[in-house]
């Protein structure tokens, strides 16, 4: 059995205690395969082999943007994904030998959570218009890539009306699923609407690198208002393009949750140790559908673990590190 | 009051305040002497003519609460050439600064307000204000005409090393870095290194960790700043391990201190976060966009060549490596004169 079987084979029927051996497998498979992740496990002196998921390193998210890491040959590509570089400073690269543990995971984690499958209305692109948009590849896996169901144009425009006349249309539950940003224009530029009982709305993606600052209290208000739905009702997906899988969590205030075939470490940030339950840290993610680059991924997200599972997602903005009165450079480079 | 009580008045308010630097009677009247050229306060021969200089008053100071150092000086400065002095305080407060006013005579003390009363807009005659380019750009387009503004942007400052080194410039360089947490406009954010840039970098490594042995941080780093530091560090850790000639020194396991080696520029989170870049050959065409923040230029030698090099980059003070922190009482902070900003000259032409 390769490998990607036997992930897919932990997807479907997620052994207990399973995790570690597939994780550490993976490890080595990765430190052997791929070249910029061998470099800085040797860098960081991690061993060859491992005896906790535990050890396996995180690269940091900058790193898709630094180099291609693949653990397969180059000309095996199939698919891309790019990260939005909002920040202005390029954006990241995630190839991909194969989606078939992405959209297994997708589909998987969707049912795991008893997300229902309702019928979709995508408030993202198509991904035939956006081939380099994790997001928009995973809504063309939960919709059957069904064109109708995606109301952001290939120009970018937010189909609002059309989604108004085609929202009146169904009497059964729907699910609206896009990014914060998308339903915040959608709350800002247009009257209410009202979705079929028993509607949930799942968000994505932030405010990152748009100049917006609004509480998610203040979204799932707004969430709440313009649907005339309770706040429970609107699901957040935490995911990024540097992995494969997604966290889940409703309402406000509530913990996320990792589907079986992933989990998470919070680093305390002054030790780079991990952090004890419930201090809050940067968030290490251990994903084993990320086969094809790399299953450690630290991100820069601020987090608390739990005590019964899953994590809070802290709020934090890089741009309030104190300078004192000495000026960034980042823009000024960007410039040259 | 007269200019002597009030210089007195400094001397002594200073007086705990060492971070200040020397602010001694002698050396104040040293500073006048230098700007004024004599008595500000009488009338001076200017060619055909004379001249009286006259205080701006009152002065509105728009402070920021990361940056004491810069309200204590813009405060002296007013008091000193005769102004009423209106501060506007960070909502933080500034403790320092009521620490400085509460040991000055009552004529001396500012008024010192969180917010800004429209009243103390409206009636100033000279505004200075510290802050980032959207403060200063904000007050800017505020003012009136006749109004005269005096901005202290945040500023970018580094250090040039273009001969030979040892270890005591190394200290020094260390010493640059590691005051006031790497946070003031005077902080070298990089070196620039001629010759053996990777061997000064690993050499000020070893300092800086000297220095936080001897001076451990009192104050743990908050979580959101430790968290910023810390992936900035585990960013460069990998392009350390997978990009030719970048390197990394860390405090350990604590954030202290980093030191990193690249081969182009970067930007720093600063808390003690320094580069050190292989000196290019076109170090003016880098630095070109950061030139209208430059501020201070360390140097390992102050000679003629190095002079005229920081001078083509934008510098507005020229100093030895160690001393980029210490600038004198008499330095023109941000390229203009201190005290003569804060006055009118009134030309008196006698028939």
């Amino acid at each position: 059995m390769t490998l990607e079987q036997k992930i897919l084979q932990f997807i479907d029927q997620p052994a207990e205690n399973g995790f570690e051996p597939l994780a550490l497998e993976i490890y080595e498979f990765q430190r052997n395969n791929n070249a910029a992740y061998a470099k800085y496990c040797e860098y960081l002196e991690t061993p060859q082999e491992l005896e906790s998921w535990k050890q396996i390193p995180g690269v940091p998210q900058q790193a898709f943007k630094r180099s291609e890491l693949r653990s397969y040959p180059a000309n095996l590509d199939t698919v891309e994904f790019r990260t939005s570089g909002t920040t202005g400073e390029g954006y990241g690269r995630h190839f991909f030998r194969s989606l078939r543990l992405y959209e297994a995971g997708v589909q998987r984690t969707w049912d795991h959570f008893r997300l229902p499958r309702h019928p979709f209305l995508l408030l993202m692109q198509h991904p035939d218009d956006a081939p380099f948009s994790s997001l928009s590849r995973m809504g063309g896996f939960l919709s059957d890539n069904i064109r109708e169901s995606f109301f952001v144009a290939q120009s970018g425009q937010l189909e609002i009306e059309r989604l108004r006349a085609v929202t009146e249309k169904f009497d059964v539950p729907i699910t609206l699923f896009g990014t914060a940003l998308a339903f915040l224009h959608l709350f800002e530029s247009s009257q209410g609407m009202q979705l079929p009982s028993g509607s949930i709305a799942v968000e994505t993606g932030g405010f990152k690198g748009s100049g917006r600052e609004i509480t998610k209290h203040d979204l799932y208000d707004r969430f709440a208002k313009y649907f005339d739905i309770e706040t429970k009702s609107v699901w957040n997906e935490y995911g990024m393009t540097e992995l494969s899988s997604q966290f889940y969590s409703y309402g406000v205030g509530r913990t996320h949750l990792a589907p079986p075939w992933v989990k998470f470490l919070v680093i305390d940030p002054n030790t780079n140790i991990e952090a004890a339950l419930g201090e809050v840290g940067l968030l290490r993610i251990i994903d084993l559908t990320n086969l094809w680059s790399v299953a450690g991924i630290q991100t820069q997200d601020l987090a608390k673990a739990e005590p019964a599972g899953g994590f809070l997602l802290m709020g934090r903005d890089p741009a309030a590190l104190p300078r004192g009165c000495s000026r960034a450079m980042d823009s000024l480079l960007r410039q040259s | 009051m007269n200019l002597s009580d009030r210089i007195i008045a400094v001397a002594e308010a200073a007086r705990p305040f060492s971070w200040l630097g020397e602010v001694t009677e002698n050396k104040i009247r040293e500073w006048i002497e230098l700007e004024f050229g004599g008595d500000p306060e009488g009338e001076r021969r200017h060619g055909d003519h004379s001249y009286r200089c006259v205080p701006l008053t009152p002065i509105l100071h728009v402070v920021s609460g990361n940056t004491p150092h810069a309200a204590l000086q813009s405060l002296i400065r007013g008091i000193l050439v005769g102004s009423e002095n209106r501060i506007k305080i960070p909502a933080s407060d500034l403790p320092e600064l009521k620490d400085f006013s509460d040991r000055l005579p009552v004529e001396l003390k500012p008024q010192l307000n969180n917010t800004l009363p429209a009243t103390w807009m409206r009636d100033a005659e000279a505004v200075v204000v510290f802050g980032s380019d959207e403060t200063i750009r904000h007050f800017s387009a505020t003012i009136e005409p006749h109004q005269r503004f005096l901005p202290h942007g945040n500023k970018i400052s580094f250090g040039l090393v273009l001969n030979a080194f040892d270890e005591g410039l190394i200290a020094r360089a260390a010493r640059d870095v590691f005051l006031f947490d790497q946070l003031g406009c005077l902080s070298p954010q990089s070196y620039f290194v001629a010759k053996d840039s990777e061997t000064f970098a690993a050499g000020l490594a070893d300092a800086l960790e000297r220095l936080a042995l001897t001076e451990p941080r009192t104050q743990p780093r908050s979580t959101g700043t430790a968290a910023t530091l810390r992936a900035y560090r585990e960013e460069w850790k990998y392009r350390a391990a997978t990009e030719a000639g970048v390197h990394i020194w860390e405090s350990g396991t604590s954030l202290e201190w980093t030191v990193i080696h690249a081969p182009s520029l970067a930007s720093t989170p600063l808390h003690r976060t320094i580069f050190v870049h292989p000196l290019p050959d076109n170090l003016e065409q880098q630095l070109k966009s950061v030139r209208p923040y430059l501020s201070t230029v360390g140097v390992d030698r102050v000679d003629s060549a190095v002079i005229e090099l920081a001078i083509l980059l934008g510098a507005q003070r020229i100093c030895s490596i160690g001393e980029m922190q210490n600038p004198p009482l008499t330095w023109h902070h941000d390229g203009w004169p201190n005290l003569t900003s804060l006055v009118r000259y009134v030309d008196i032409e006698r028939a």
